[in-house]
Parts: structure tokens; C-alpha cells; sequence
């Protein structure tokens, strides 16, 4: 349970926890178009777009792991299914791709209802459950390919379009799509998490059995964690398809669509809402520009010692790591 | 006395200069390649061999060149393709003239539609759909293609005249194009075909096999798969027996690698390939790429190495010729491109306006107790084809 969820009646420090909360994230995206106004280089930004989709999917994952409590090794499934509806509306029926885009999360949503029996199951149940249909939506894929275009995948579908005069499909309107995407959905789960819905949610992550006899419908929140993660998944599996412009079974349904976003979420703290996006772009760029750059070839290496070591000092991610560097005084709270 | 130090640091700074600027005037240009690789992930065995090929094509290029001289500089794409385009738009940053394709027509789009977004040249010899000529990239060039392949296995399969044959595919992109590709044109030939599909995750291809044996009951069994697949199902006839006349498959399987991991299971078998084993290259550029390659990798060419060496070569050729035209820098690399007319290890290259080599072609080789003698087509051949002829 989080500090102000402890203390509802202490209204000044959940005044100045939302206070800090937006200070915090007004930073960061003032950090975040910093790349826009020094004028980086396609490279960078492209590097940034990656890590940005990373903790879109990320921020999924933490969601229905930290709300749901459902801990998901299946994200691939809803990445894909999101990717494969709106490259194909897009391309088979004229559907504007910022629009597909949407309707492409929607189909990730529709998709995940046929996990719906899963719900029944927990822990690693469930985990290994999700899996499965990952991969049965992968087969799918390959099979459907009068539909899909089988393994040879698609080449062929419309890119990002030119909105106000912002070319979408160069980096730099790319990069700005993908962050607003970002922090859109970041905002969504801001709220939830602060509504009702939110605190009962995590009451039923914390005891399921304890929030059930107090007349809190689990199932029916949980379903809604599902359909919700599923969504933001799919959207960043729609927007990744029209910025790299390929789609194919092996590619889509990856197994490091489900891997990469566990990684950043543990890694950035997956209990908070900034954690798995500040995660997701640390660990991508520490990855890409650090590790690679010291080692050509095999500088995964770098990371997982990096990540090994994250585990043992901070087992609560980059978020609690920052909490135990600089605590918050209780004068300061007093005086709050 | 300082006045006279002055004038005599002058004089030899000036000397220095000079000398320094005849040297840089004299000082062979050196020209960037630049090239994503899949040196890590599913494909790193793939990238690796391709990685070698281009290091002796670099190599050769520069011995022969005295005015130009080009370097590669290498990034790995991780098999990924948003990798692959960040590694195009870090060499196109820093400096690179042209591109070099990785492997896998996945990796190969996206990367050289960001190459061709930023004006660069982009080569490849390792995707082969089709989709990636239809796109109509000025700056897109490749050297193989499934065309190629198919043609190169149906000729083989057409002359044999068998009643049927099987086609054992993978569900992968390559393998997948080829298997239907020669569906068409085999069961167009008057030949029955079957294609039996399967997912890369399987390894016991046992039911697949027997199926075959009980049910299809072919003169040939063709592969259309890769180096692991082809040890599994050919591991698997050779326990079930299907009364066939012959084993074919595609890439990397009629190579010495092959036959020196697996002898017991190579034995006739035939599979798309550039040379006879020993090697036998007559052109003269074939035998210091054999040679070379043999001084810095301590084995003989291989497949993929020679696939890359020969894109290398070919683009080394496009630099060059825009360098000497002055066209280079003004983007004249990929019109030199389509002058291209060169004969080379895969035969006469060319590029068509879609940018693909309309001439490539592949023969088949047989294994033969550790060597490998092509059989076809016949104005290739370095042998008879053993038919019926199988491993066990």
C-alpha cells in the first residue's frame, strides 16, 4: 500500500505527494523534449522512439501487475494483435492510421477476453497461461495467411501521417506521438490509481480473499486491469508497426515483447507510475548508446550484470532506490 | 639570433606543411561502407559468415585500388529490426557512403527504407522476398533473390522427372516463398507436390516423415528449410526409410560444414550451390577470394561468405566509379549502381529498375563422401547426379 493510501486522513502530505508527483513528471517531459529542441540527430531520436514503445509497454505490464496483481508473460499477445489489426485496416480497408492505431488497441483489448477463463488462475498459473495464448496468436499469425500474409509478413502498409504540418513518419514526429501516447496513458493510470478503484485494487493485489469478504467484485476489476493493459499494449504494438513498417509473425508475437517490459518495470520500480517508463528508457539507452559502445558484440552482457546488480541493492527498482537515497523527513512532512 | 631562430621555425613549418598537403594530395580518399550485421541473436551464425566475406572483399578492393580505398565499419542489428534502422541511421551520421544489408527480409526492409529515406545506397544478399522490390526504393540493390533459388531447385527437379515429390517447409518467411514458389511451378511441370508446413519450434519431424511414407509416397522428399531443420528431418527418414530416390534441400546444405558435423547423414544428399568441393574457382578474383579468405579464417569459402563478398564487391565497384565520376557525394552512388555489369562468383550481376539482379541462379551440388560435385544444371555440371541416391 502507498503512503498516502496508509494515511487518507492526512491530507497535507498526499497534498504534497501529488504536489511532488507533479513536479516530477512535469520534469521529466521537459526533459523529454529536450532532444526536440536541441535538434538530435534521427539515430538518437530513433533510439529514444524504441525505448519510448518499450515503456508504453512497460507501463502496460505495470499496470495489471500493480493494480491487477496478474503478473504477465504474455504482453506479446496484445502487442501483436494490436500491430497486425491496425497495419491491416490500415492497408486492406483505408482506415487513417491514426485512427487504425486506436481501433488496433481495441482489437488487443477484444483479443484479451479469450484470457478471461485465465482470470480464474493466479501467480505463476496465470503467468504461464498468458504465455500460451502468446504463442497461439503467434501460430495464428503464420497460419491466417490470406489475412495476415503468412511468414513473409507485411511490407506494404501506410506509415505515420503529416498532421499539421508535422510529418509523423520522420523521427521527430514520431518521437512526439510516442511520448504524447506515453503520457497519456501514464495520466490514465495516475487516475485510476488514485480513484477508488485504484485503492481496491490494490487491497485485492495485497488479499484477494480479504477484499472479496468486504463485497469488492475482483473479478470484474480485474477483468477491466485486463482489458485496460491489453489496450496500451496494443496501441504500442500499432504504433510500432507503422514506424518500423514491417510486421511479421516472428517479429510481432517476440518473445521479447513480454521479456523487455518485466525487465524495465522490475528495474524502474514496477509499484509506481514513473518507474517502468523511467526504467524502460534507462535500461534501452544504458543498452544501446553505454553498453554497446563498450562492447560491440554481446554488450547484453553489460546489462544483465547491471540488472543483477539492480535486483540485489534495490529490489524495488530505480523508484525505491531514489525513496532510500533521499527520504522524505517527517519535519518536512509536518511542515507540509 | 631569435629573429634568425624565427625565420628558420618558419621555414621549416612551412616545409612541414608542405609536405603534409603533397602527402594528403598523393593519400589514396578512403570511403566508409557501412554495414548492419546480425552478429548476436537468432541469426548470428548467418551474420558472422556474411561479416567475413565483406572483411575479404574490403581487403581485395583496397589492394587493387590505388587512388580510392574503402573500410567497413560494422554495427550489430541484434536480429532486431528497429535495431537494424537506429544501425543505418548511426552510419549514415557518421559518414557512410553506402549500406550493407544484414539477413532476413524482416531486418532487410525497415532498414533499407531508412536508408533510402536518408539517400544512402543499401545492398543485400541476404533477403530474398519479393515484397522488398515491389517497393520501388531507388536506392534498394540486391544480389539473390527467391527467383533465383527456385529456379535453380526446379531445374534440377524437372529434369530428374519424378511423379511426385514432397515438399517438407518451414513456416519462415524464406523457406516458406520457396516452398510455394516450386509448388507452382513443379505441379505446372505436371509433377505432384505436396507441402507439408512446419513450425520452426518443432524438432522430431518423425510424424511428418511418416506421413510421407505412408501417405504421399514420393520419388524425392525437398527441403525447404535451414541448417537444424535439415539434420532433424533427415535424421528422421533415415529412421523411418520412406522409399524415396532422392533428399534435396536449399541453402547452407550442400557445404563442407555440412558433411564434416554430419557425414552420416549427408551422403547424396543435394542442396543450392556457387562451387564444386574442393573448391574449383577459375576466375582469377574467385581464387585470391579463396585464397584470402582460407589466410584469414583458416577454412574454405563459404556460403553466405561468398554472398557478401560478391554484394561487397560489387558496391566497392559503384563507389569507385562514382568517386572517379565526381558523383559520389551528389548521390550518383545508386545510378552507378544500375550500370553495374559484372560477372562474379554467382555469374553475371546485374540490377534491373527494381534494383534486383535479374540474373541470379543458383546449380545444385551433391555430397559425395566429403566432396561436393554440382549436377546441375548441365552447363555447370562437374558431375553426374547418384539417382536414386540416399544417406543411408
Amino acid at each position: 500500500m502507498s503512503h498516502s493510501a496508509s494515511h487518507p486522513a492526512a491530507g497535507s502530505p498526499a497534498g504534497s505527494s501529488t504536489a511532488r508527483g507533479i513536479a516530477l513528471g512535469a520534469g521529466l517531459l521537459v526533459l523529454a523534449l529536450v532532444p526536440l529542441m536541441v535538434g538530435a540527430s534521427p539515430y538518437m531520436l530513433g533510439l529514444l522512439i524504441s525505448a519510448l514503445i518499450l515503456a508504453g509497454l512497460a507501463l502496460s505490464w505495470a499496470l495489471l501487475g500493480n493494480l491487477g496483481g496478474m503478473v504477465s508473460f504474455g504482453h506479446a499477445a496484445f502487442f501483436g494483435v494490436g500491430a497486425y489489426a491496425s497495419a491491416l485496416l490500415a492497408a486492406r480497408l483505408n482506415v487513417p492510421v491514426l485512427l487504425a492505431i486506436p481501433i488496433g488497441g481495441l482489437f488487443a483489448t477484444l483479443s484479451s477476453l479469450a484470457m478471461l477463463p485465465a482470470l480464474r488462475l493466479s501467480g505463476p498459473y496465470f503467468a504461464l497461461a498468458i504465455l500460451a495464448y502468446a504463442q497461439i496468436f503467434r501460430i495464428l499469425a503464420t497460419e491466417l495467411d490470406w489475412l495476415t500474409g503468412g511468414a513473409a509478413g507485411l511490407q506494404r502498409f501506410p506509415s505515420l501521417p503529416t498532421v499539421f504540418g508535422l510529418d509523423l513518419s520522420e523521427r521527430a514526429g514520431s518521437y512526439v506521438l510516442v511520448l504524447a501516447c506515453v503520457v497519456l496513458f501514464a495520466l490514465v493510470y495516475v487516475v485510476i490509481r488514485r480513484s477508488h478503484v485504484g485503492t481496491a485494487l490494490r487491497a485485492i493485489a495485497e488479499s484477494e480473499d480479504a477484499t472479496r469478504v468486504v463485497g469488492v467484485n475482483a473479478t470484474v476489476l480485474k477483468t477491466w486491469m485486463l482489458l485496460l493493459s491489453a489496450f496500451i499494449a496494443g496501441v504500442f504494438g500499432a504504433l510500432n508497426a507503422h514506424i518500423i513498417g514491417f510486421l511479421e509473425p516472428d517479429y510481432a508475437f517476440s518473445g521479447i515483447w513480454s521479456v523487455m517490459p518485466i525487465i524495465a518495470a522490475v528495474f524502474g520500480g514496477y509499484r509506481t507510475v514513473l518507474g517502468p517508463i523511467v526504467g524502460a528508457v534507462v535500461i534501452y539507452l544504458f543498452d544501446q548508446v553505454v553498453a554497446k559502445s563498450l562492447i560491440p558484440v554481446g554488450h547484453q552482457i553489460l546489462l544483465g550484470i547491471v540488472l543483477a546488480v539492480m535486483v540485489l541493492v534495490a529490489p524495488n527498482g530505480l523508484s525505491g532506490l531514489v525513496a532510500r537515497l533521499f527520504p522524505r523527513s517527517e519535519k518536512h512532512h509536518a511542515e507540509a | 639570433m631569435v629573429r634568425k631562430t624565427l625565420a628558420s621555425a618558419t621555414f621549416a613549418l612551412a616545409l612541414a606543411a608542405g609536405s603534409a598537403g603533397a602527402h594528403a594530395e598523393d593519400a589514396p580518399k578512403t570511403f566508409t561502407i557501412g554495414a548492419h550485421m546480425p552478429l548476436t541473436g537468432t541469426l548470428a551464425r548467418s551474420g558472422q559468415a556474411f561479416d567475413e566475406g565483406m572483411q575479404v572483399a574490403v581487403k581485395m578492393c583496397n589492394a587493387i585500388s590505388p587512388k580510392y580505398k574503402v573500410k567497413v565499419e560494422v554495427i550489430d542489428d541484434e536480429s532486431t529490426p528497429a535495431k537494424a534502422v537506429s544501425a543505418v541511421e548511426k552510419l549514415a551520421s557518421s559518414g557512410a557512403v553506402a549500406i550493407i544489408g544484414g539477413y532476413g527480409s524482416n531486418i532487410v526492409g525497415p532498414a533499407s527504407d531508412a536508408s533510402d529515406k536518408l539517400g544512402k545506397t543499401y545492398i543485400t544478399a541476404g533477403a530474398v522476398s519479393d515484397e522488398l522490390t515491389a517497393r520501388g526504393l531507388k536506392t534498394f540493390f540486391r544480389i539473390n533473390n527467391n527467383a533465383g533459388y527456385e529456379r535453380g531447385i526446379a531445374t534440377l527437379l524437372t529434369d530428374l522427372k519424378p511423379k511426385s515429390v514432397s515438399i517438407i517447409a518451414s513456416t519462415k518467411e524464406a523457406p516458406a516463398l520457396l516452398a510455394a514458389g516450386l509448388d507452382k511451378d513443379l505441379t505446372a511441370a505436371g509433377i505432384k507436390v505436396t507441402v507439408h508446413k512446419f513450425d520452426p519450434a518443432i524438432t522430431d519431424f518423425k510424424p511428418i516423415i511418416n506421413k510421407i511414407k505412408l501417405q504421399d509416397k514420393p520419388d524425392i522428399i525437398m527441403m525447404s528449410a535451414y541448417e537444424n531443420d535439415y539434420v532433424g528431418i533427415i535424421r528422421a527418414a533415415k529412421v523411418l526409410k520412406p522409399n524415396v530416390k532422392l533428399i534435396v534441400g536449399t541453402w547452407s546444405l550442400a557445404t563442407p560444414k555440412m558433411y564434416t558435423e554430419f557425414p552420416d547423414l549427408m551422403g547424396n544428399v543435394v542442396g543450392t550451390s556457387f562451387l564444386p568441393f574442393p573448391v574449383e574457382v577459375k576466375s582469377e578474383e574467385g581464387q585470391t577470394f579463396a585464397k584470402l579468405y582460407k589466410e584469414m579464417y583458416k577454412k574454405d569459402i563459404e556460403y553466405l561468405s561468398t554472398l557478401s563478398f560478391v554484394e561487397t564487391m560489387v558496391l566497392c565497384d559503384g563507389i569507385f566509379r562514382a568517386a572517379e565520376a565526381g558523383t559520389l557525394e551528389s548521390g550518383g552512388l545508386s545510378d552507378e549502381m544500375r550500370k553495374t555489369d559484372r560477372d562474379s562468383l554467382l555469374g553475371r550481376i546485374q540490377f534491373d529498375q527494381t534494383g534486383d539482379n535479374p540474373n541470379f541462379s543458383l546449380s545444385m551440388g551433391q555430397h559425395r563422401d566429403g566432396k561436393i560435385v554440382l549436377v546441375s544444371p548441365k552447363s555447370a555440371a562437374t558431375g553426374e547426379i547418384v539417382y536414386p541416391g540416399l544417406p543411408w
